[in-house]
């Protein structure tokens, strides 16, 4: 008797060790593979919105391989355009430079009249008085980023054109701008105790070292980042083709006496992730077409509206983070507009920050009460406190990572604990 | 003459089948539960089993072969339960190899209701999630070699292959009609048995 309770106790401490091993074992897996957590689910959940596509073709008689090649040929088409949009979109360098340009310009004028700035900038109106401890290091940080060096300087001057009225008129307005931003680098300099901004460097030699450094390290960056990513394709492909085998394959290591409960809690997790997966996908897609919309209607040119509202559908898979977006894509716009043809009659160009910030409300608000509920119905129902201390938790442990799958992982966490205690119980388990 | 009534333990287990308008029962339930070839070969393909089930026989080879895909290959040692009653069911199985016993536990005492070969099937409306609770149990004797399909596997067939997974549905249909056609004309001629013994 003694005998068989020692042999009892054996065997639970036995079973003890092995599981606190395994999970040791598991969380160092999951840190030192890291890396590869993003790439994994993102072919995993892109796998889940296809899937759908794939069977639906294959209901049309459509074999399942042609099918998938059909589908990635449309990926790769999509990528092509997009990489092509991108490239179309991206500034040549000296253009970046005109931007730079007018981009402090219209930093520091907007700043200026928010605040109600003497010439001295010294002396300001009552918010710059409450404010300006806080924001004016912040606009002297932003300003050292936007700010020329000398050789960016000359560069930019001897690009600008003279050639046809339209152009002389151009690089002069340019040149005002430039002016005035030495006039205003000036004035903030005096202000801070005539000390040089860090940004603008009195020779080339400390602006042309870190791109060399960037260069160096590019190559290696990029295999990286390729080597790392290349199993995203891999994983999407393998779990596009599954018809059922991993499932199986899974479940054969499931005892007897619990396969009817993980088959059913499979199921649970299986359409609670699809539903959260599909339904956010579409809600992005969603967001991203109201954003583009609304803003246009606001002013901002198509080409651009395009662009920001591809960023905020793609930045909205993080809570919170499409709203953010939108609001930071739109205002940047904003700022920097100097003529814009908007479809309503009221918006004008210093007015165009508040339209935009109007604008990106009611996409916001839509989102949360008509696509959320329509889309996503009760596949997240997470207070939003959670969802902060979630998301923040998991971006300060796995960085960006964690913030993508901070949800998802929720989600699927919730599910399946809910799901195991429901069927453990009803199948006398527990 | 004093007709004697078959309960459902009668019915349901063919040795037992008495004599009379229980004959006709017992020949259901035999069509129902057992397969018309018993003389299955483990060397045969999971396809070719699968056309031998009689919830499967309206498919053709290609479907069979989607259906092979995704069932569940289980294999229980003797005296294993399969299913238990008084839980619910999350799939029906289909017996491959061995034979399985359908049970009922009542008053503490185990009666045996049938005795079910390949390639006969159980638990259909678990694959319906009807989320009914089981009154029966079924325990594997001997050896044996089950094929599951879980409702969402169901599911998924429904998503990928409607009109195979309408197949199923068909014969499931079918098979459960039958099923409780059975029960209600065991329930009649029960009670008129009891009625005549009353007479008498």
């Amino acid at each position: 008797m003694t005998r068989t309770r020692g042999a009892n106790a054996a065997g639970v401490v036995l079973k003890c060790v092995v599981a606190a091993s395994a999970f040791v074992l598991a969380s160092y897996l999951v840190w030192g593979l890291r890396s590869l957590i993003v790439p994994v689910s993102v072919g995993g959940l892109l796998a889940y919105i296809c899937r759908p596509v794939v069977a639906r073709l294959e209901r049309g008689g459509i074999p399942r391989g042609l099918a998938m090649v059909l589908l990635l040929l449309i990926f790769a088409l999509v990528a092509l355009v997009g990489v092509h949009s991108v490239r179309a979109a991206t500034p040549s360098d000296i253009a970046f430079l005109e931007l730079r340009v007018r981009a402090l310009y219209a930093l520091n004028h907007r700043y200026r009249a928010l605040m109600g700035l003497d010439p001295s900038w010294n002396r300001g109106n009552r918010l710059y008085q409450l404010t300006h401890r806080d924001l004016d290091p912040l606009l002297d940080r932003v300003n050292e980023m936007l700010a020329l060096t000398p050789d960016e300087h000359a560069q930019f001057v001897a690009s600008l054109e003279r050639d046809t009225d339209v152009a002389s008129a151009r690089s002069n307005r340019l040149l005002d701008y430039d002016r005035a931003n030495a006039q205003a680098h000036e004035m903030r300099a005096r202000r801070t105790g005539g000390m040089e901004p860090a940004g603008r460097p009195v020779d080339g030699s400390a602006a042309s070292a870190p791109p060399t450094s960037v260069a160096k390290s590019e190559p290696s960056g990029l295999g990286d980042v390729l080597s790392t990513w290349i199993i995203a394709p891999l994983i999407f492909l393998f779990l596009l083709w599954d018809t059922g085998s991993i499932k199986r394959g899974l479940l054969t290591a499931v005892p007897n006496r619990l396969f009817e409960p993980a088959l059913a809690v499979m199921s649970d997790v299986d359409e609670a992730l699809g539903n959260y997966v599909r339904g956010l996908f579409l809600e992005c897609c969603a967001l991203g077409l109201t954003v583009i919309v609304f803003i246009t209607i606001v002013g901002v040119p198509f080409r651009w509206a395009i662009t920001i509202g591809i960023l905020v559908g793609a930045s909205n898979v993080v809570p919170y983070m499409g709203f953010a977006a939108a609001l930071l894509g739109g205002l940047a716009y904003a700022l920097l507009a100097e003529d814009i043809n908007p479809l309503v009659p009221l918006v004008t160009v210093e007015s165009l920050a508040i339209w935009v910030v109007v604008a990106v409300a009611l996409a916001e608000l839509l989102k949360n009460v008509v696509y959320e509920p329509i889309l996503l119905g009760g596949a997240v129902k997470l207070h939003p406190l959670v969802v902060v201390v979630s998301v923040l938790g998991a971006a300060t442990l796995f960085g960006p990572a964690g913030m993508f799958l901070a949800i998802p992982t929720i989600t699927v966490v919730r599910v399946l604990v809910a799901s195991s205690a429901r069927q453990l119980k009803a199948y006398g388990l527990i | 003459m004093k007709l004697t009534l078959p309960g459902i333990k009668e019915l349901l287990l063919p040795s037992r089948a008495t004599r009379g308008l229980a004959d006709m029962a017992a020949i259901w339930a035999r069509a129902l539960f057992q397969a018309p070839d018993n003389a299955m070969t483990p060397r045969r393909s999971l396809v070719e089993f699968l056309a031998q089930v009689s919830l499967f026989e309206d498919l053709g080879r290609r479907d069979l072969a989607r259906v092979a895909r995704i069932v569940h290959e289980r294999d229980y040692s003797d005296g294993e339960y399969i299913c238990e009653a008084g839980k619910p069911g999350a799939a029906l199985f289909v017996v491959r190899r061995g034979l399985v016993e359908v049970v009922r536990h009542a008053g503490g005492e185990e009666a045996p209701l049938a005795l079910l070969e390949p390639p006969a099937s159980f638990e259909e409306s678990a694959a319906l999630g009807t989320g009914v609770i089981r009154w029966f149990s079924v325990r594997a004797r001997g050896p044996v070699s089950l094929l599951a399909l879980g409702k969402s596997d169901l599911d998924a067939l429904m998503l990928n292959f409607p009109v195979l997974a309408n197949k199923i549905l068909f014969r499931l249909a079918g098979i459960m009609a039958a099923r409780l056609q059975m029960l209600i004309d065991a329930e009649g001629l029960r009670s008129s048995e009891e009625h005549h013994e009353g007479k008498g």
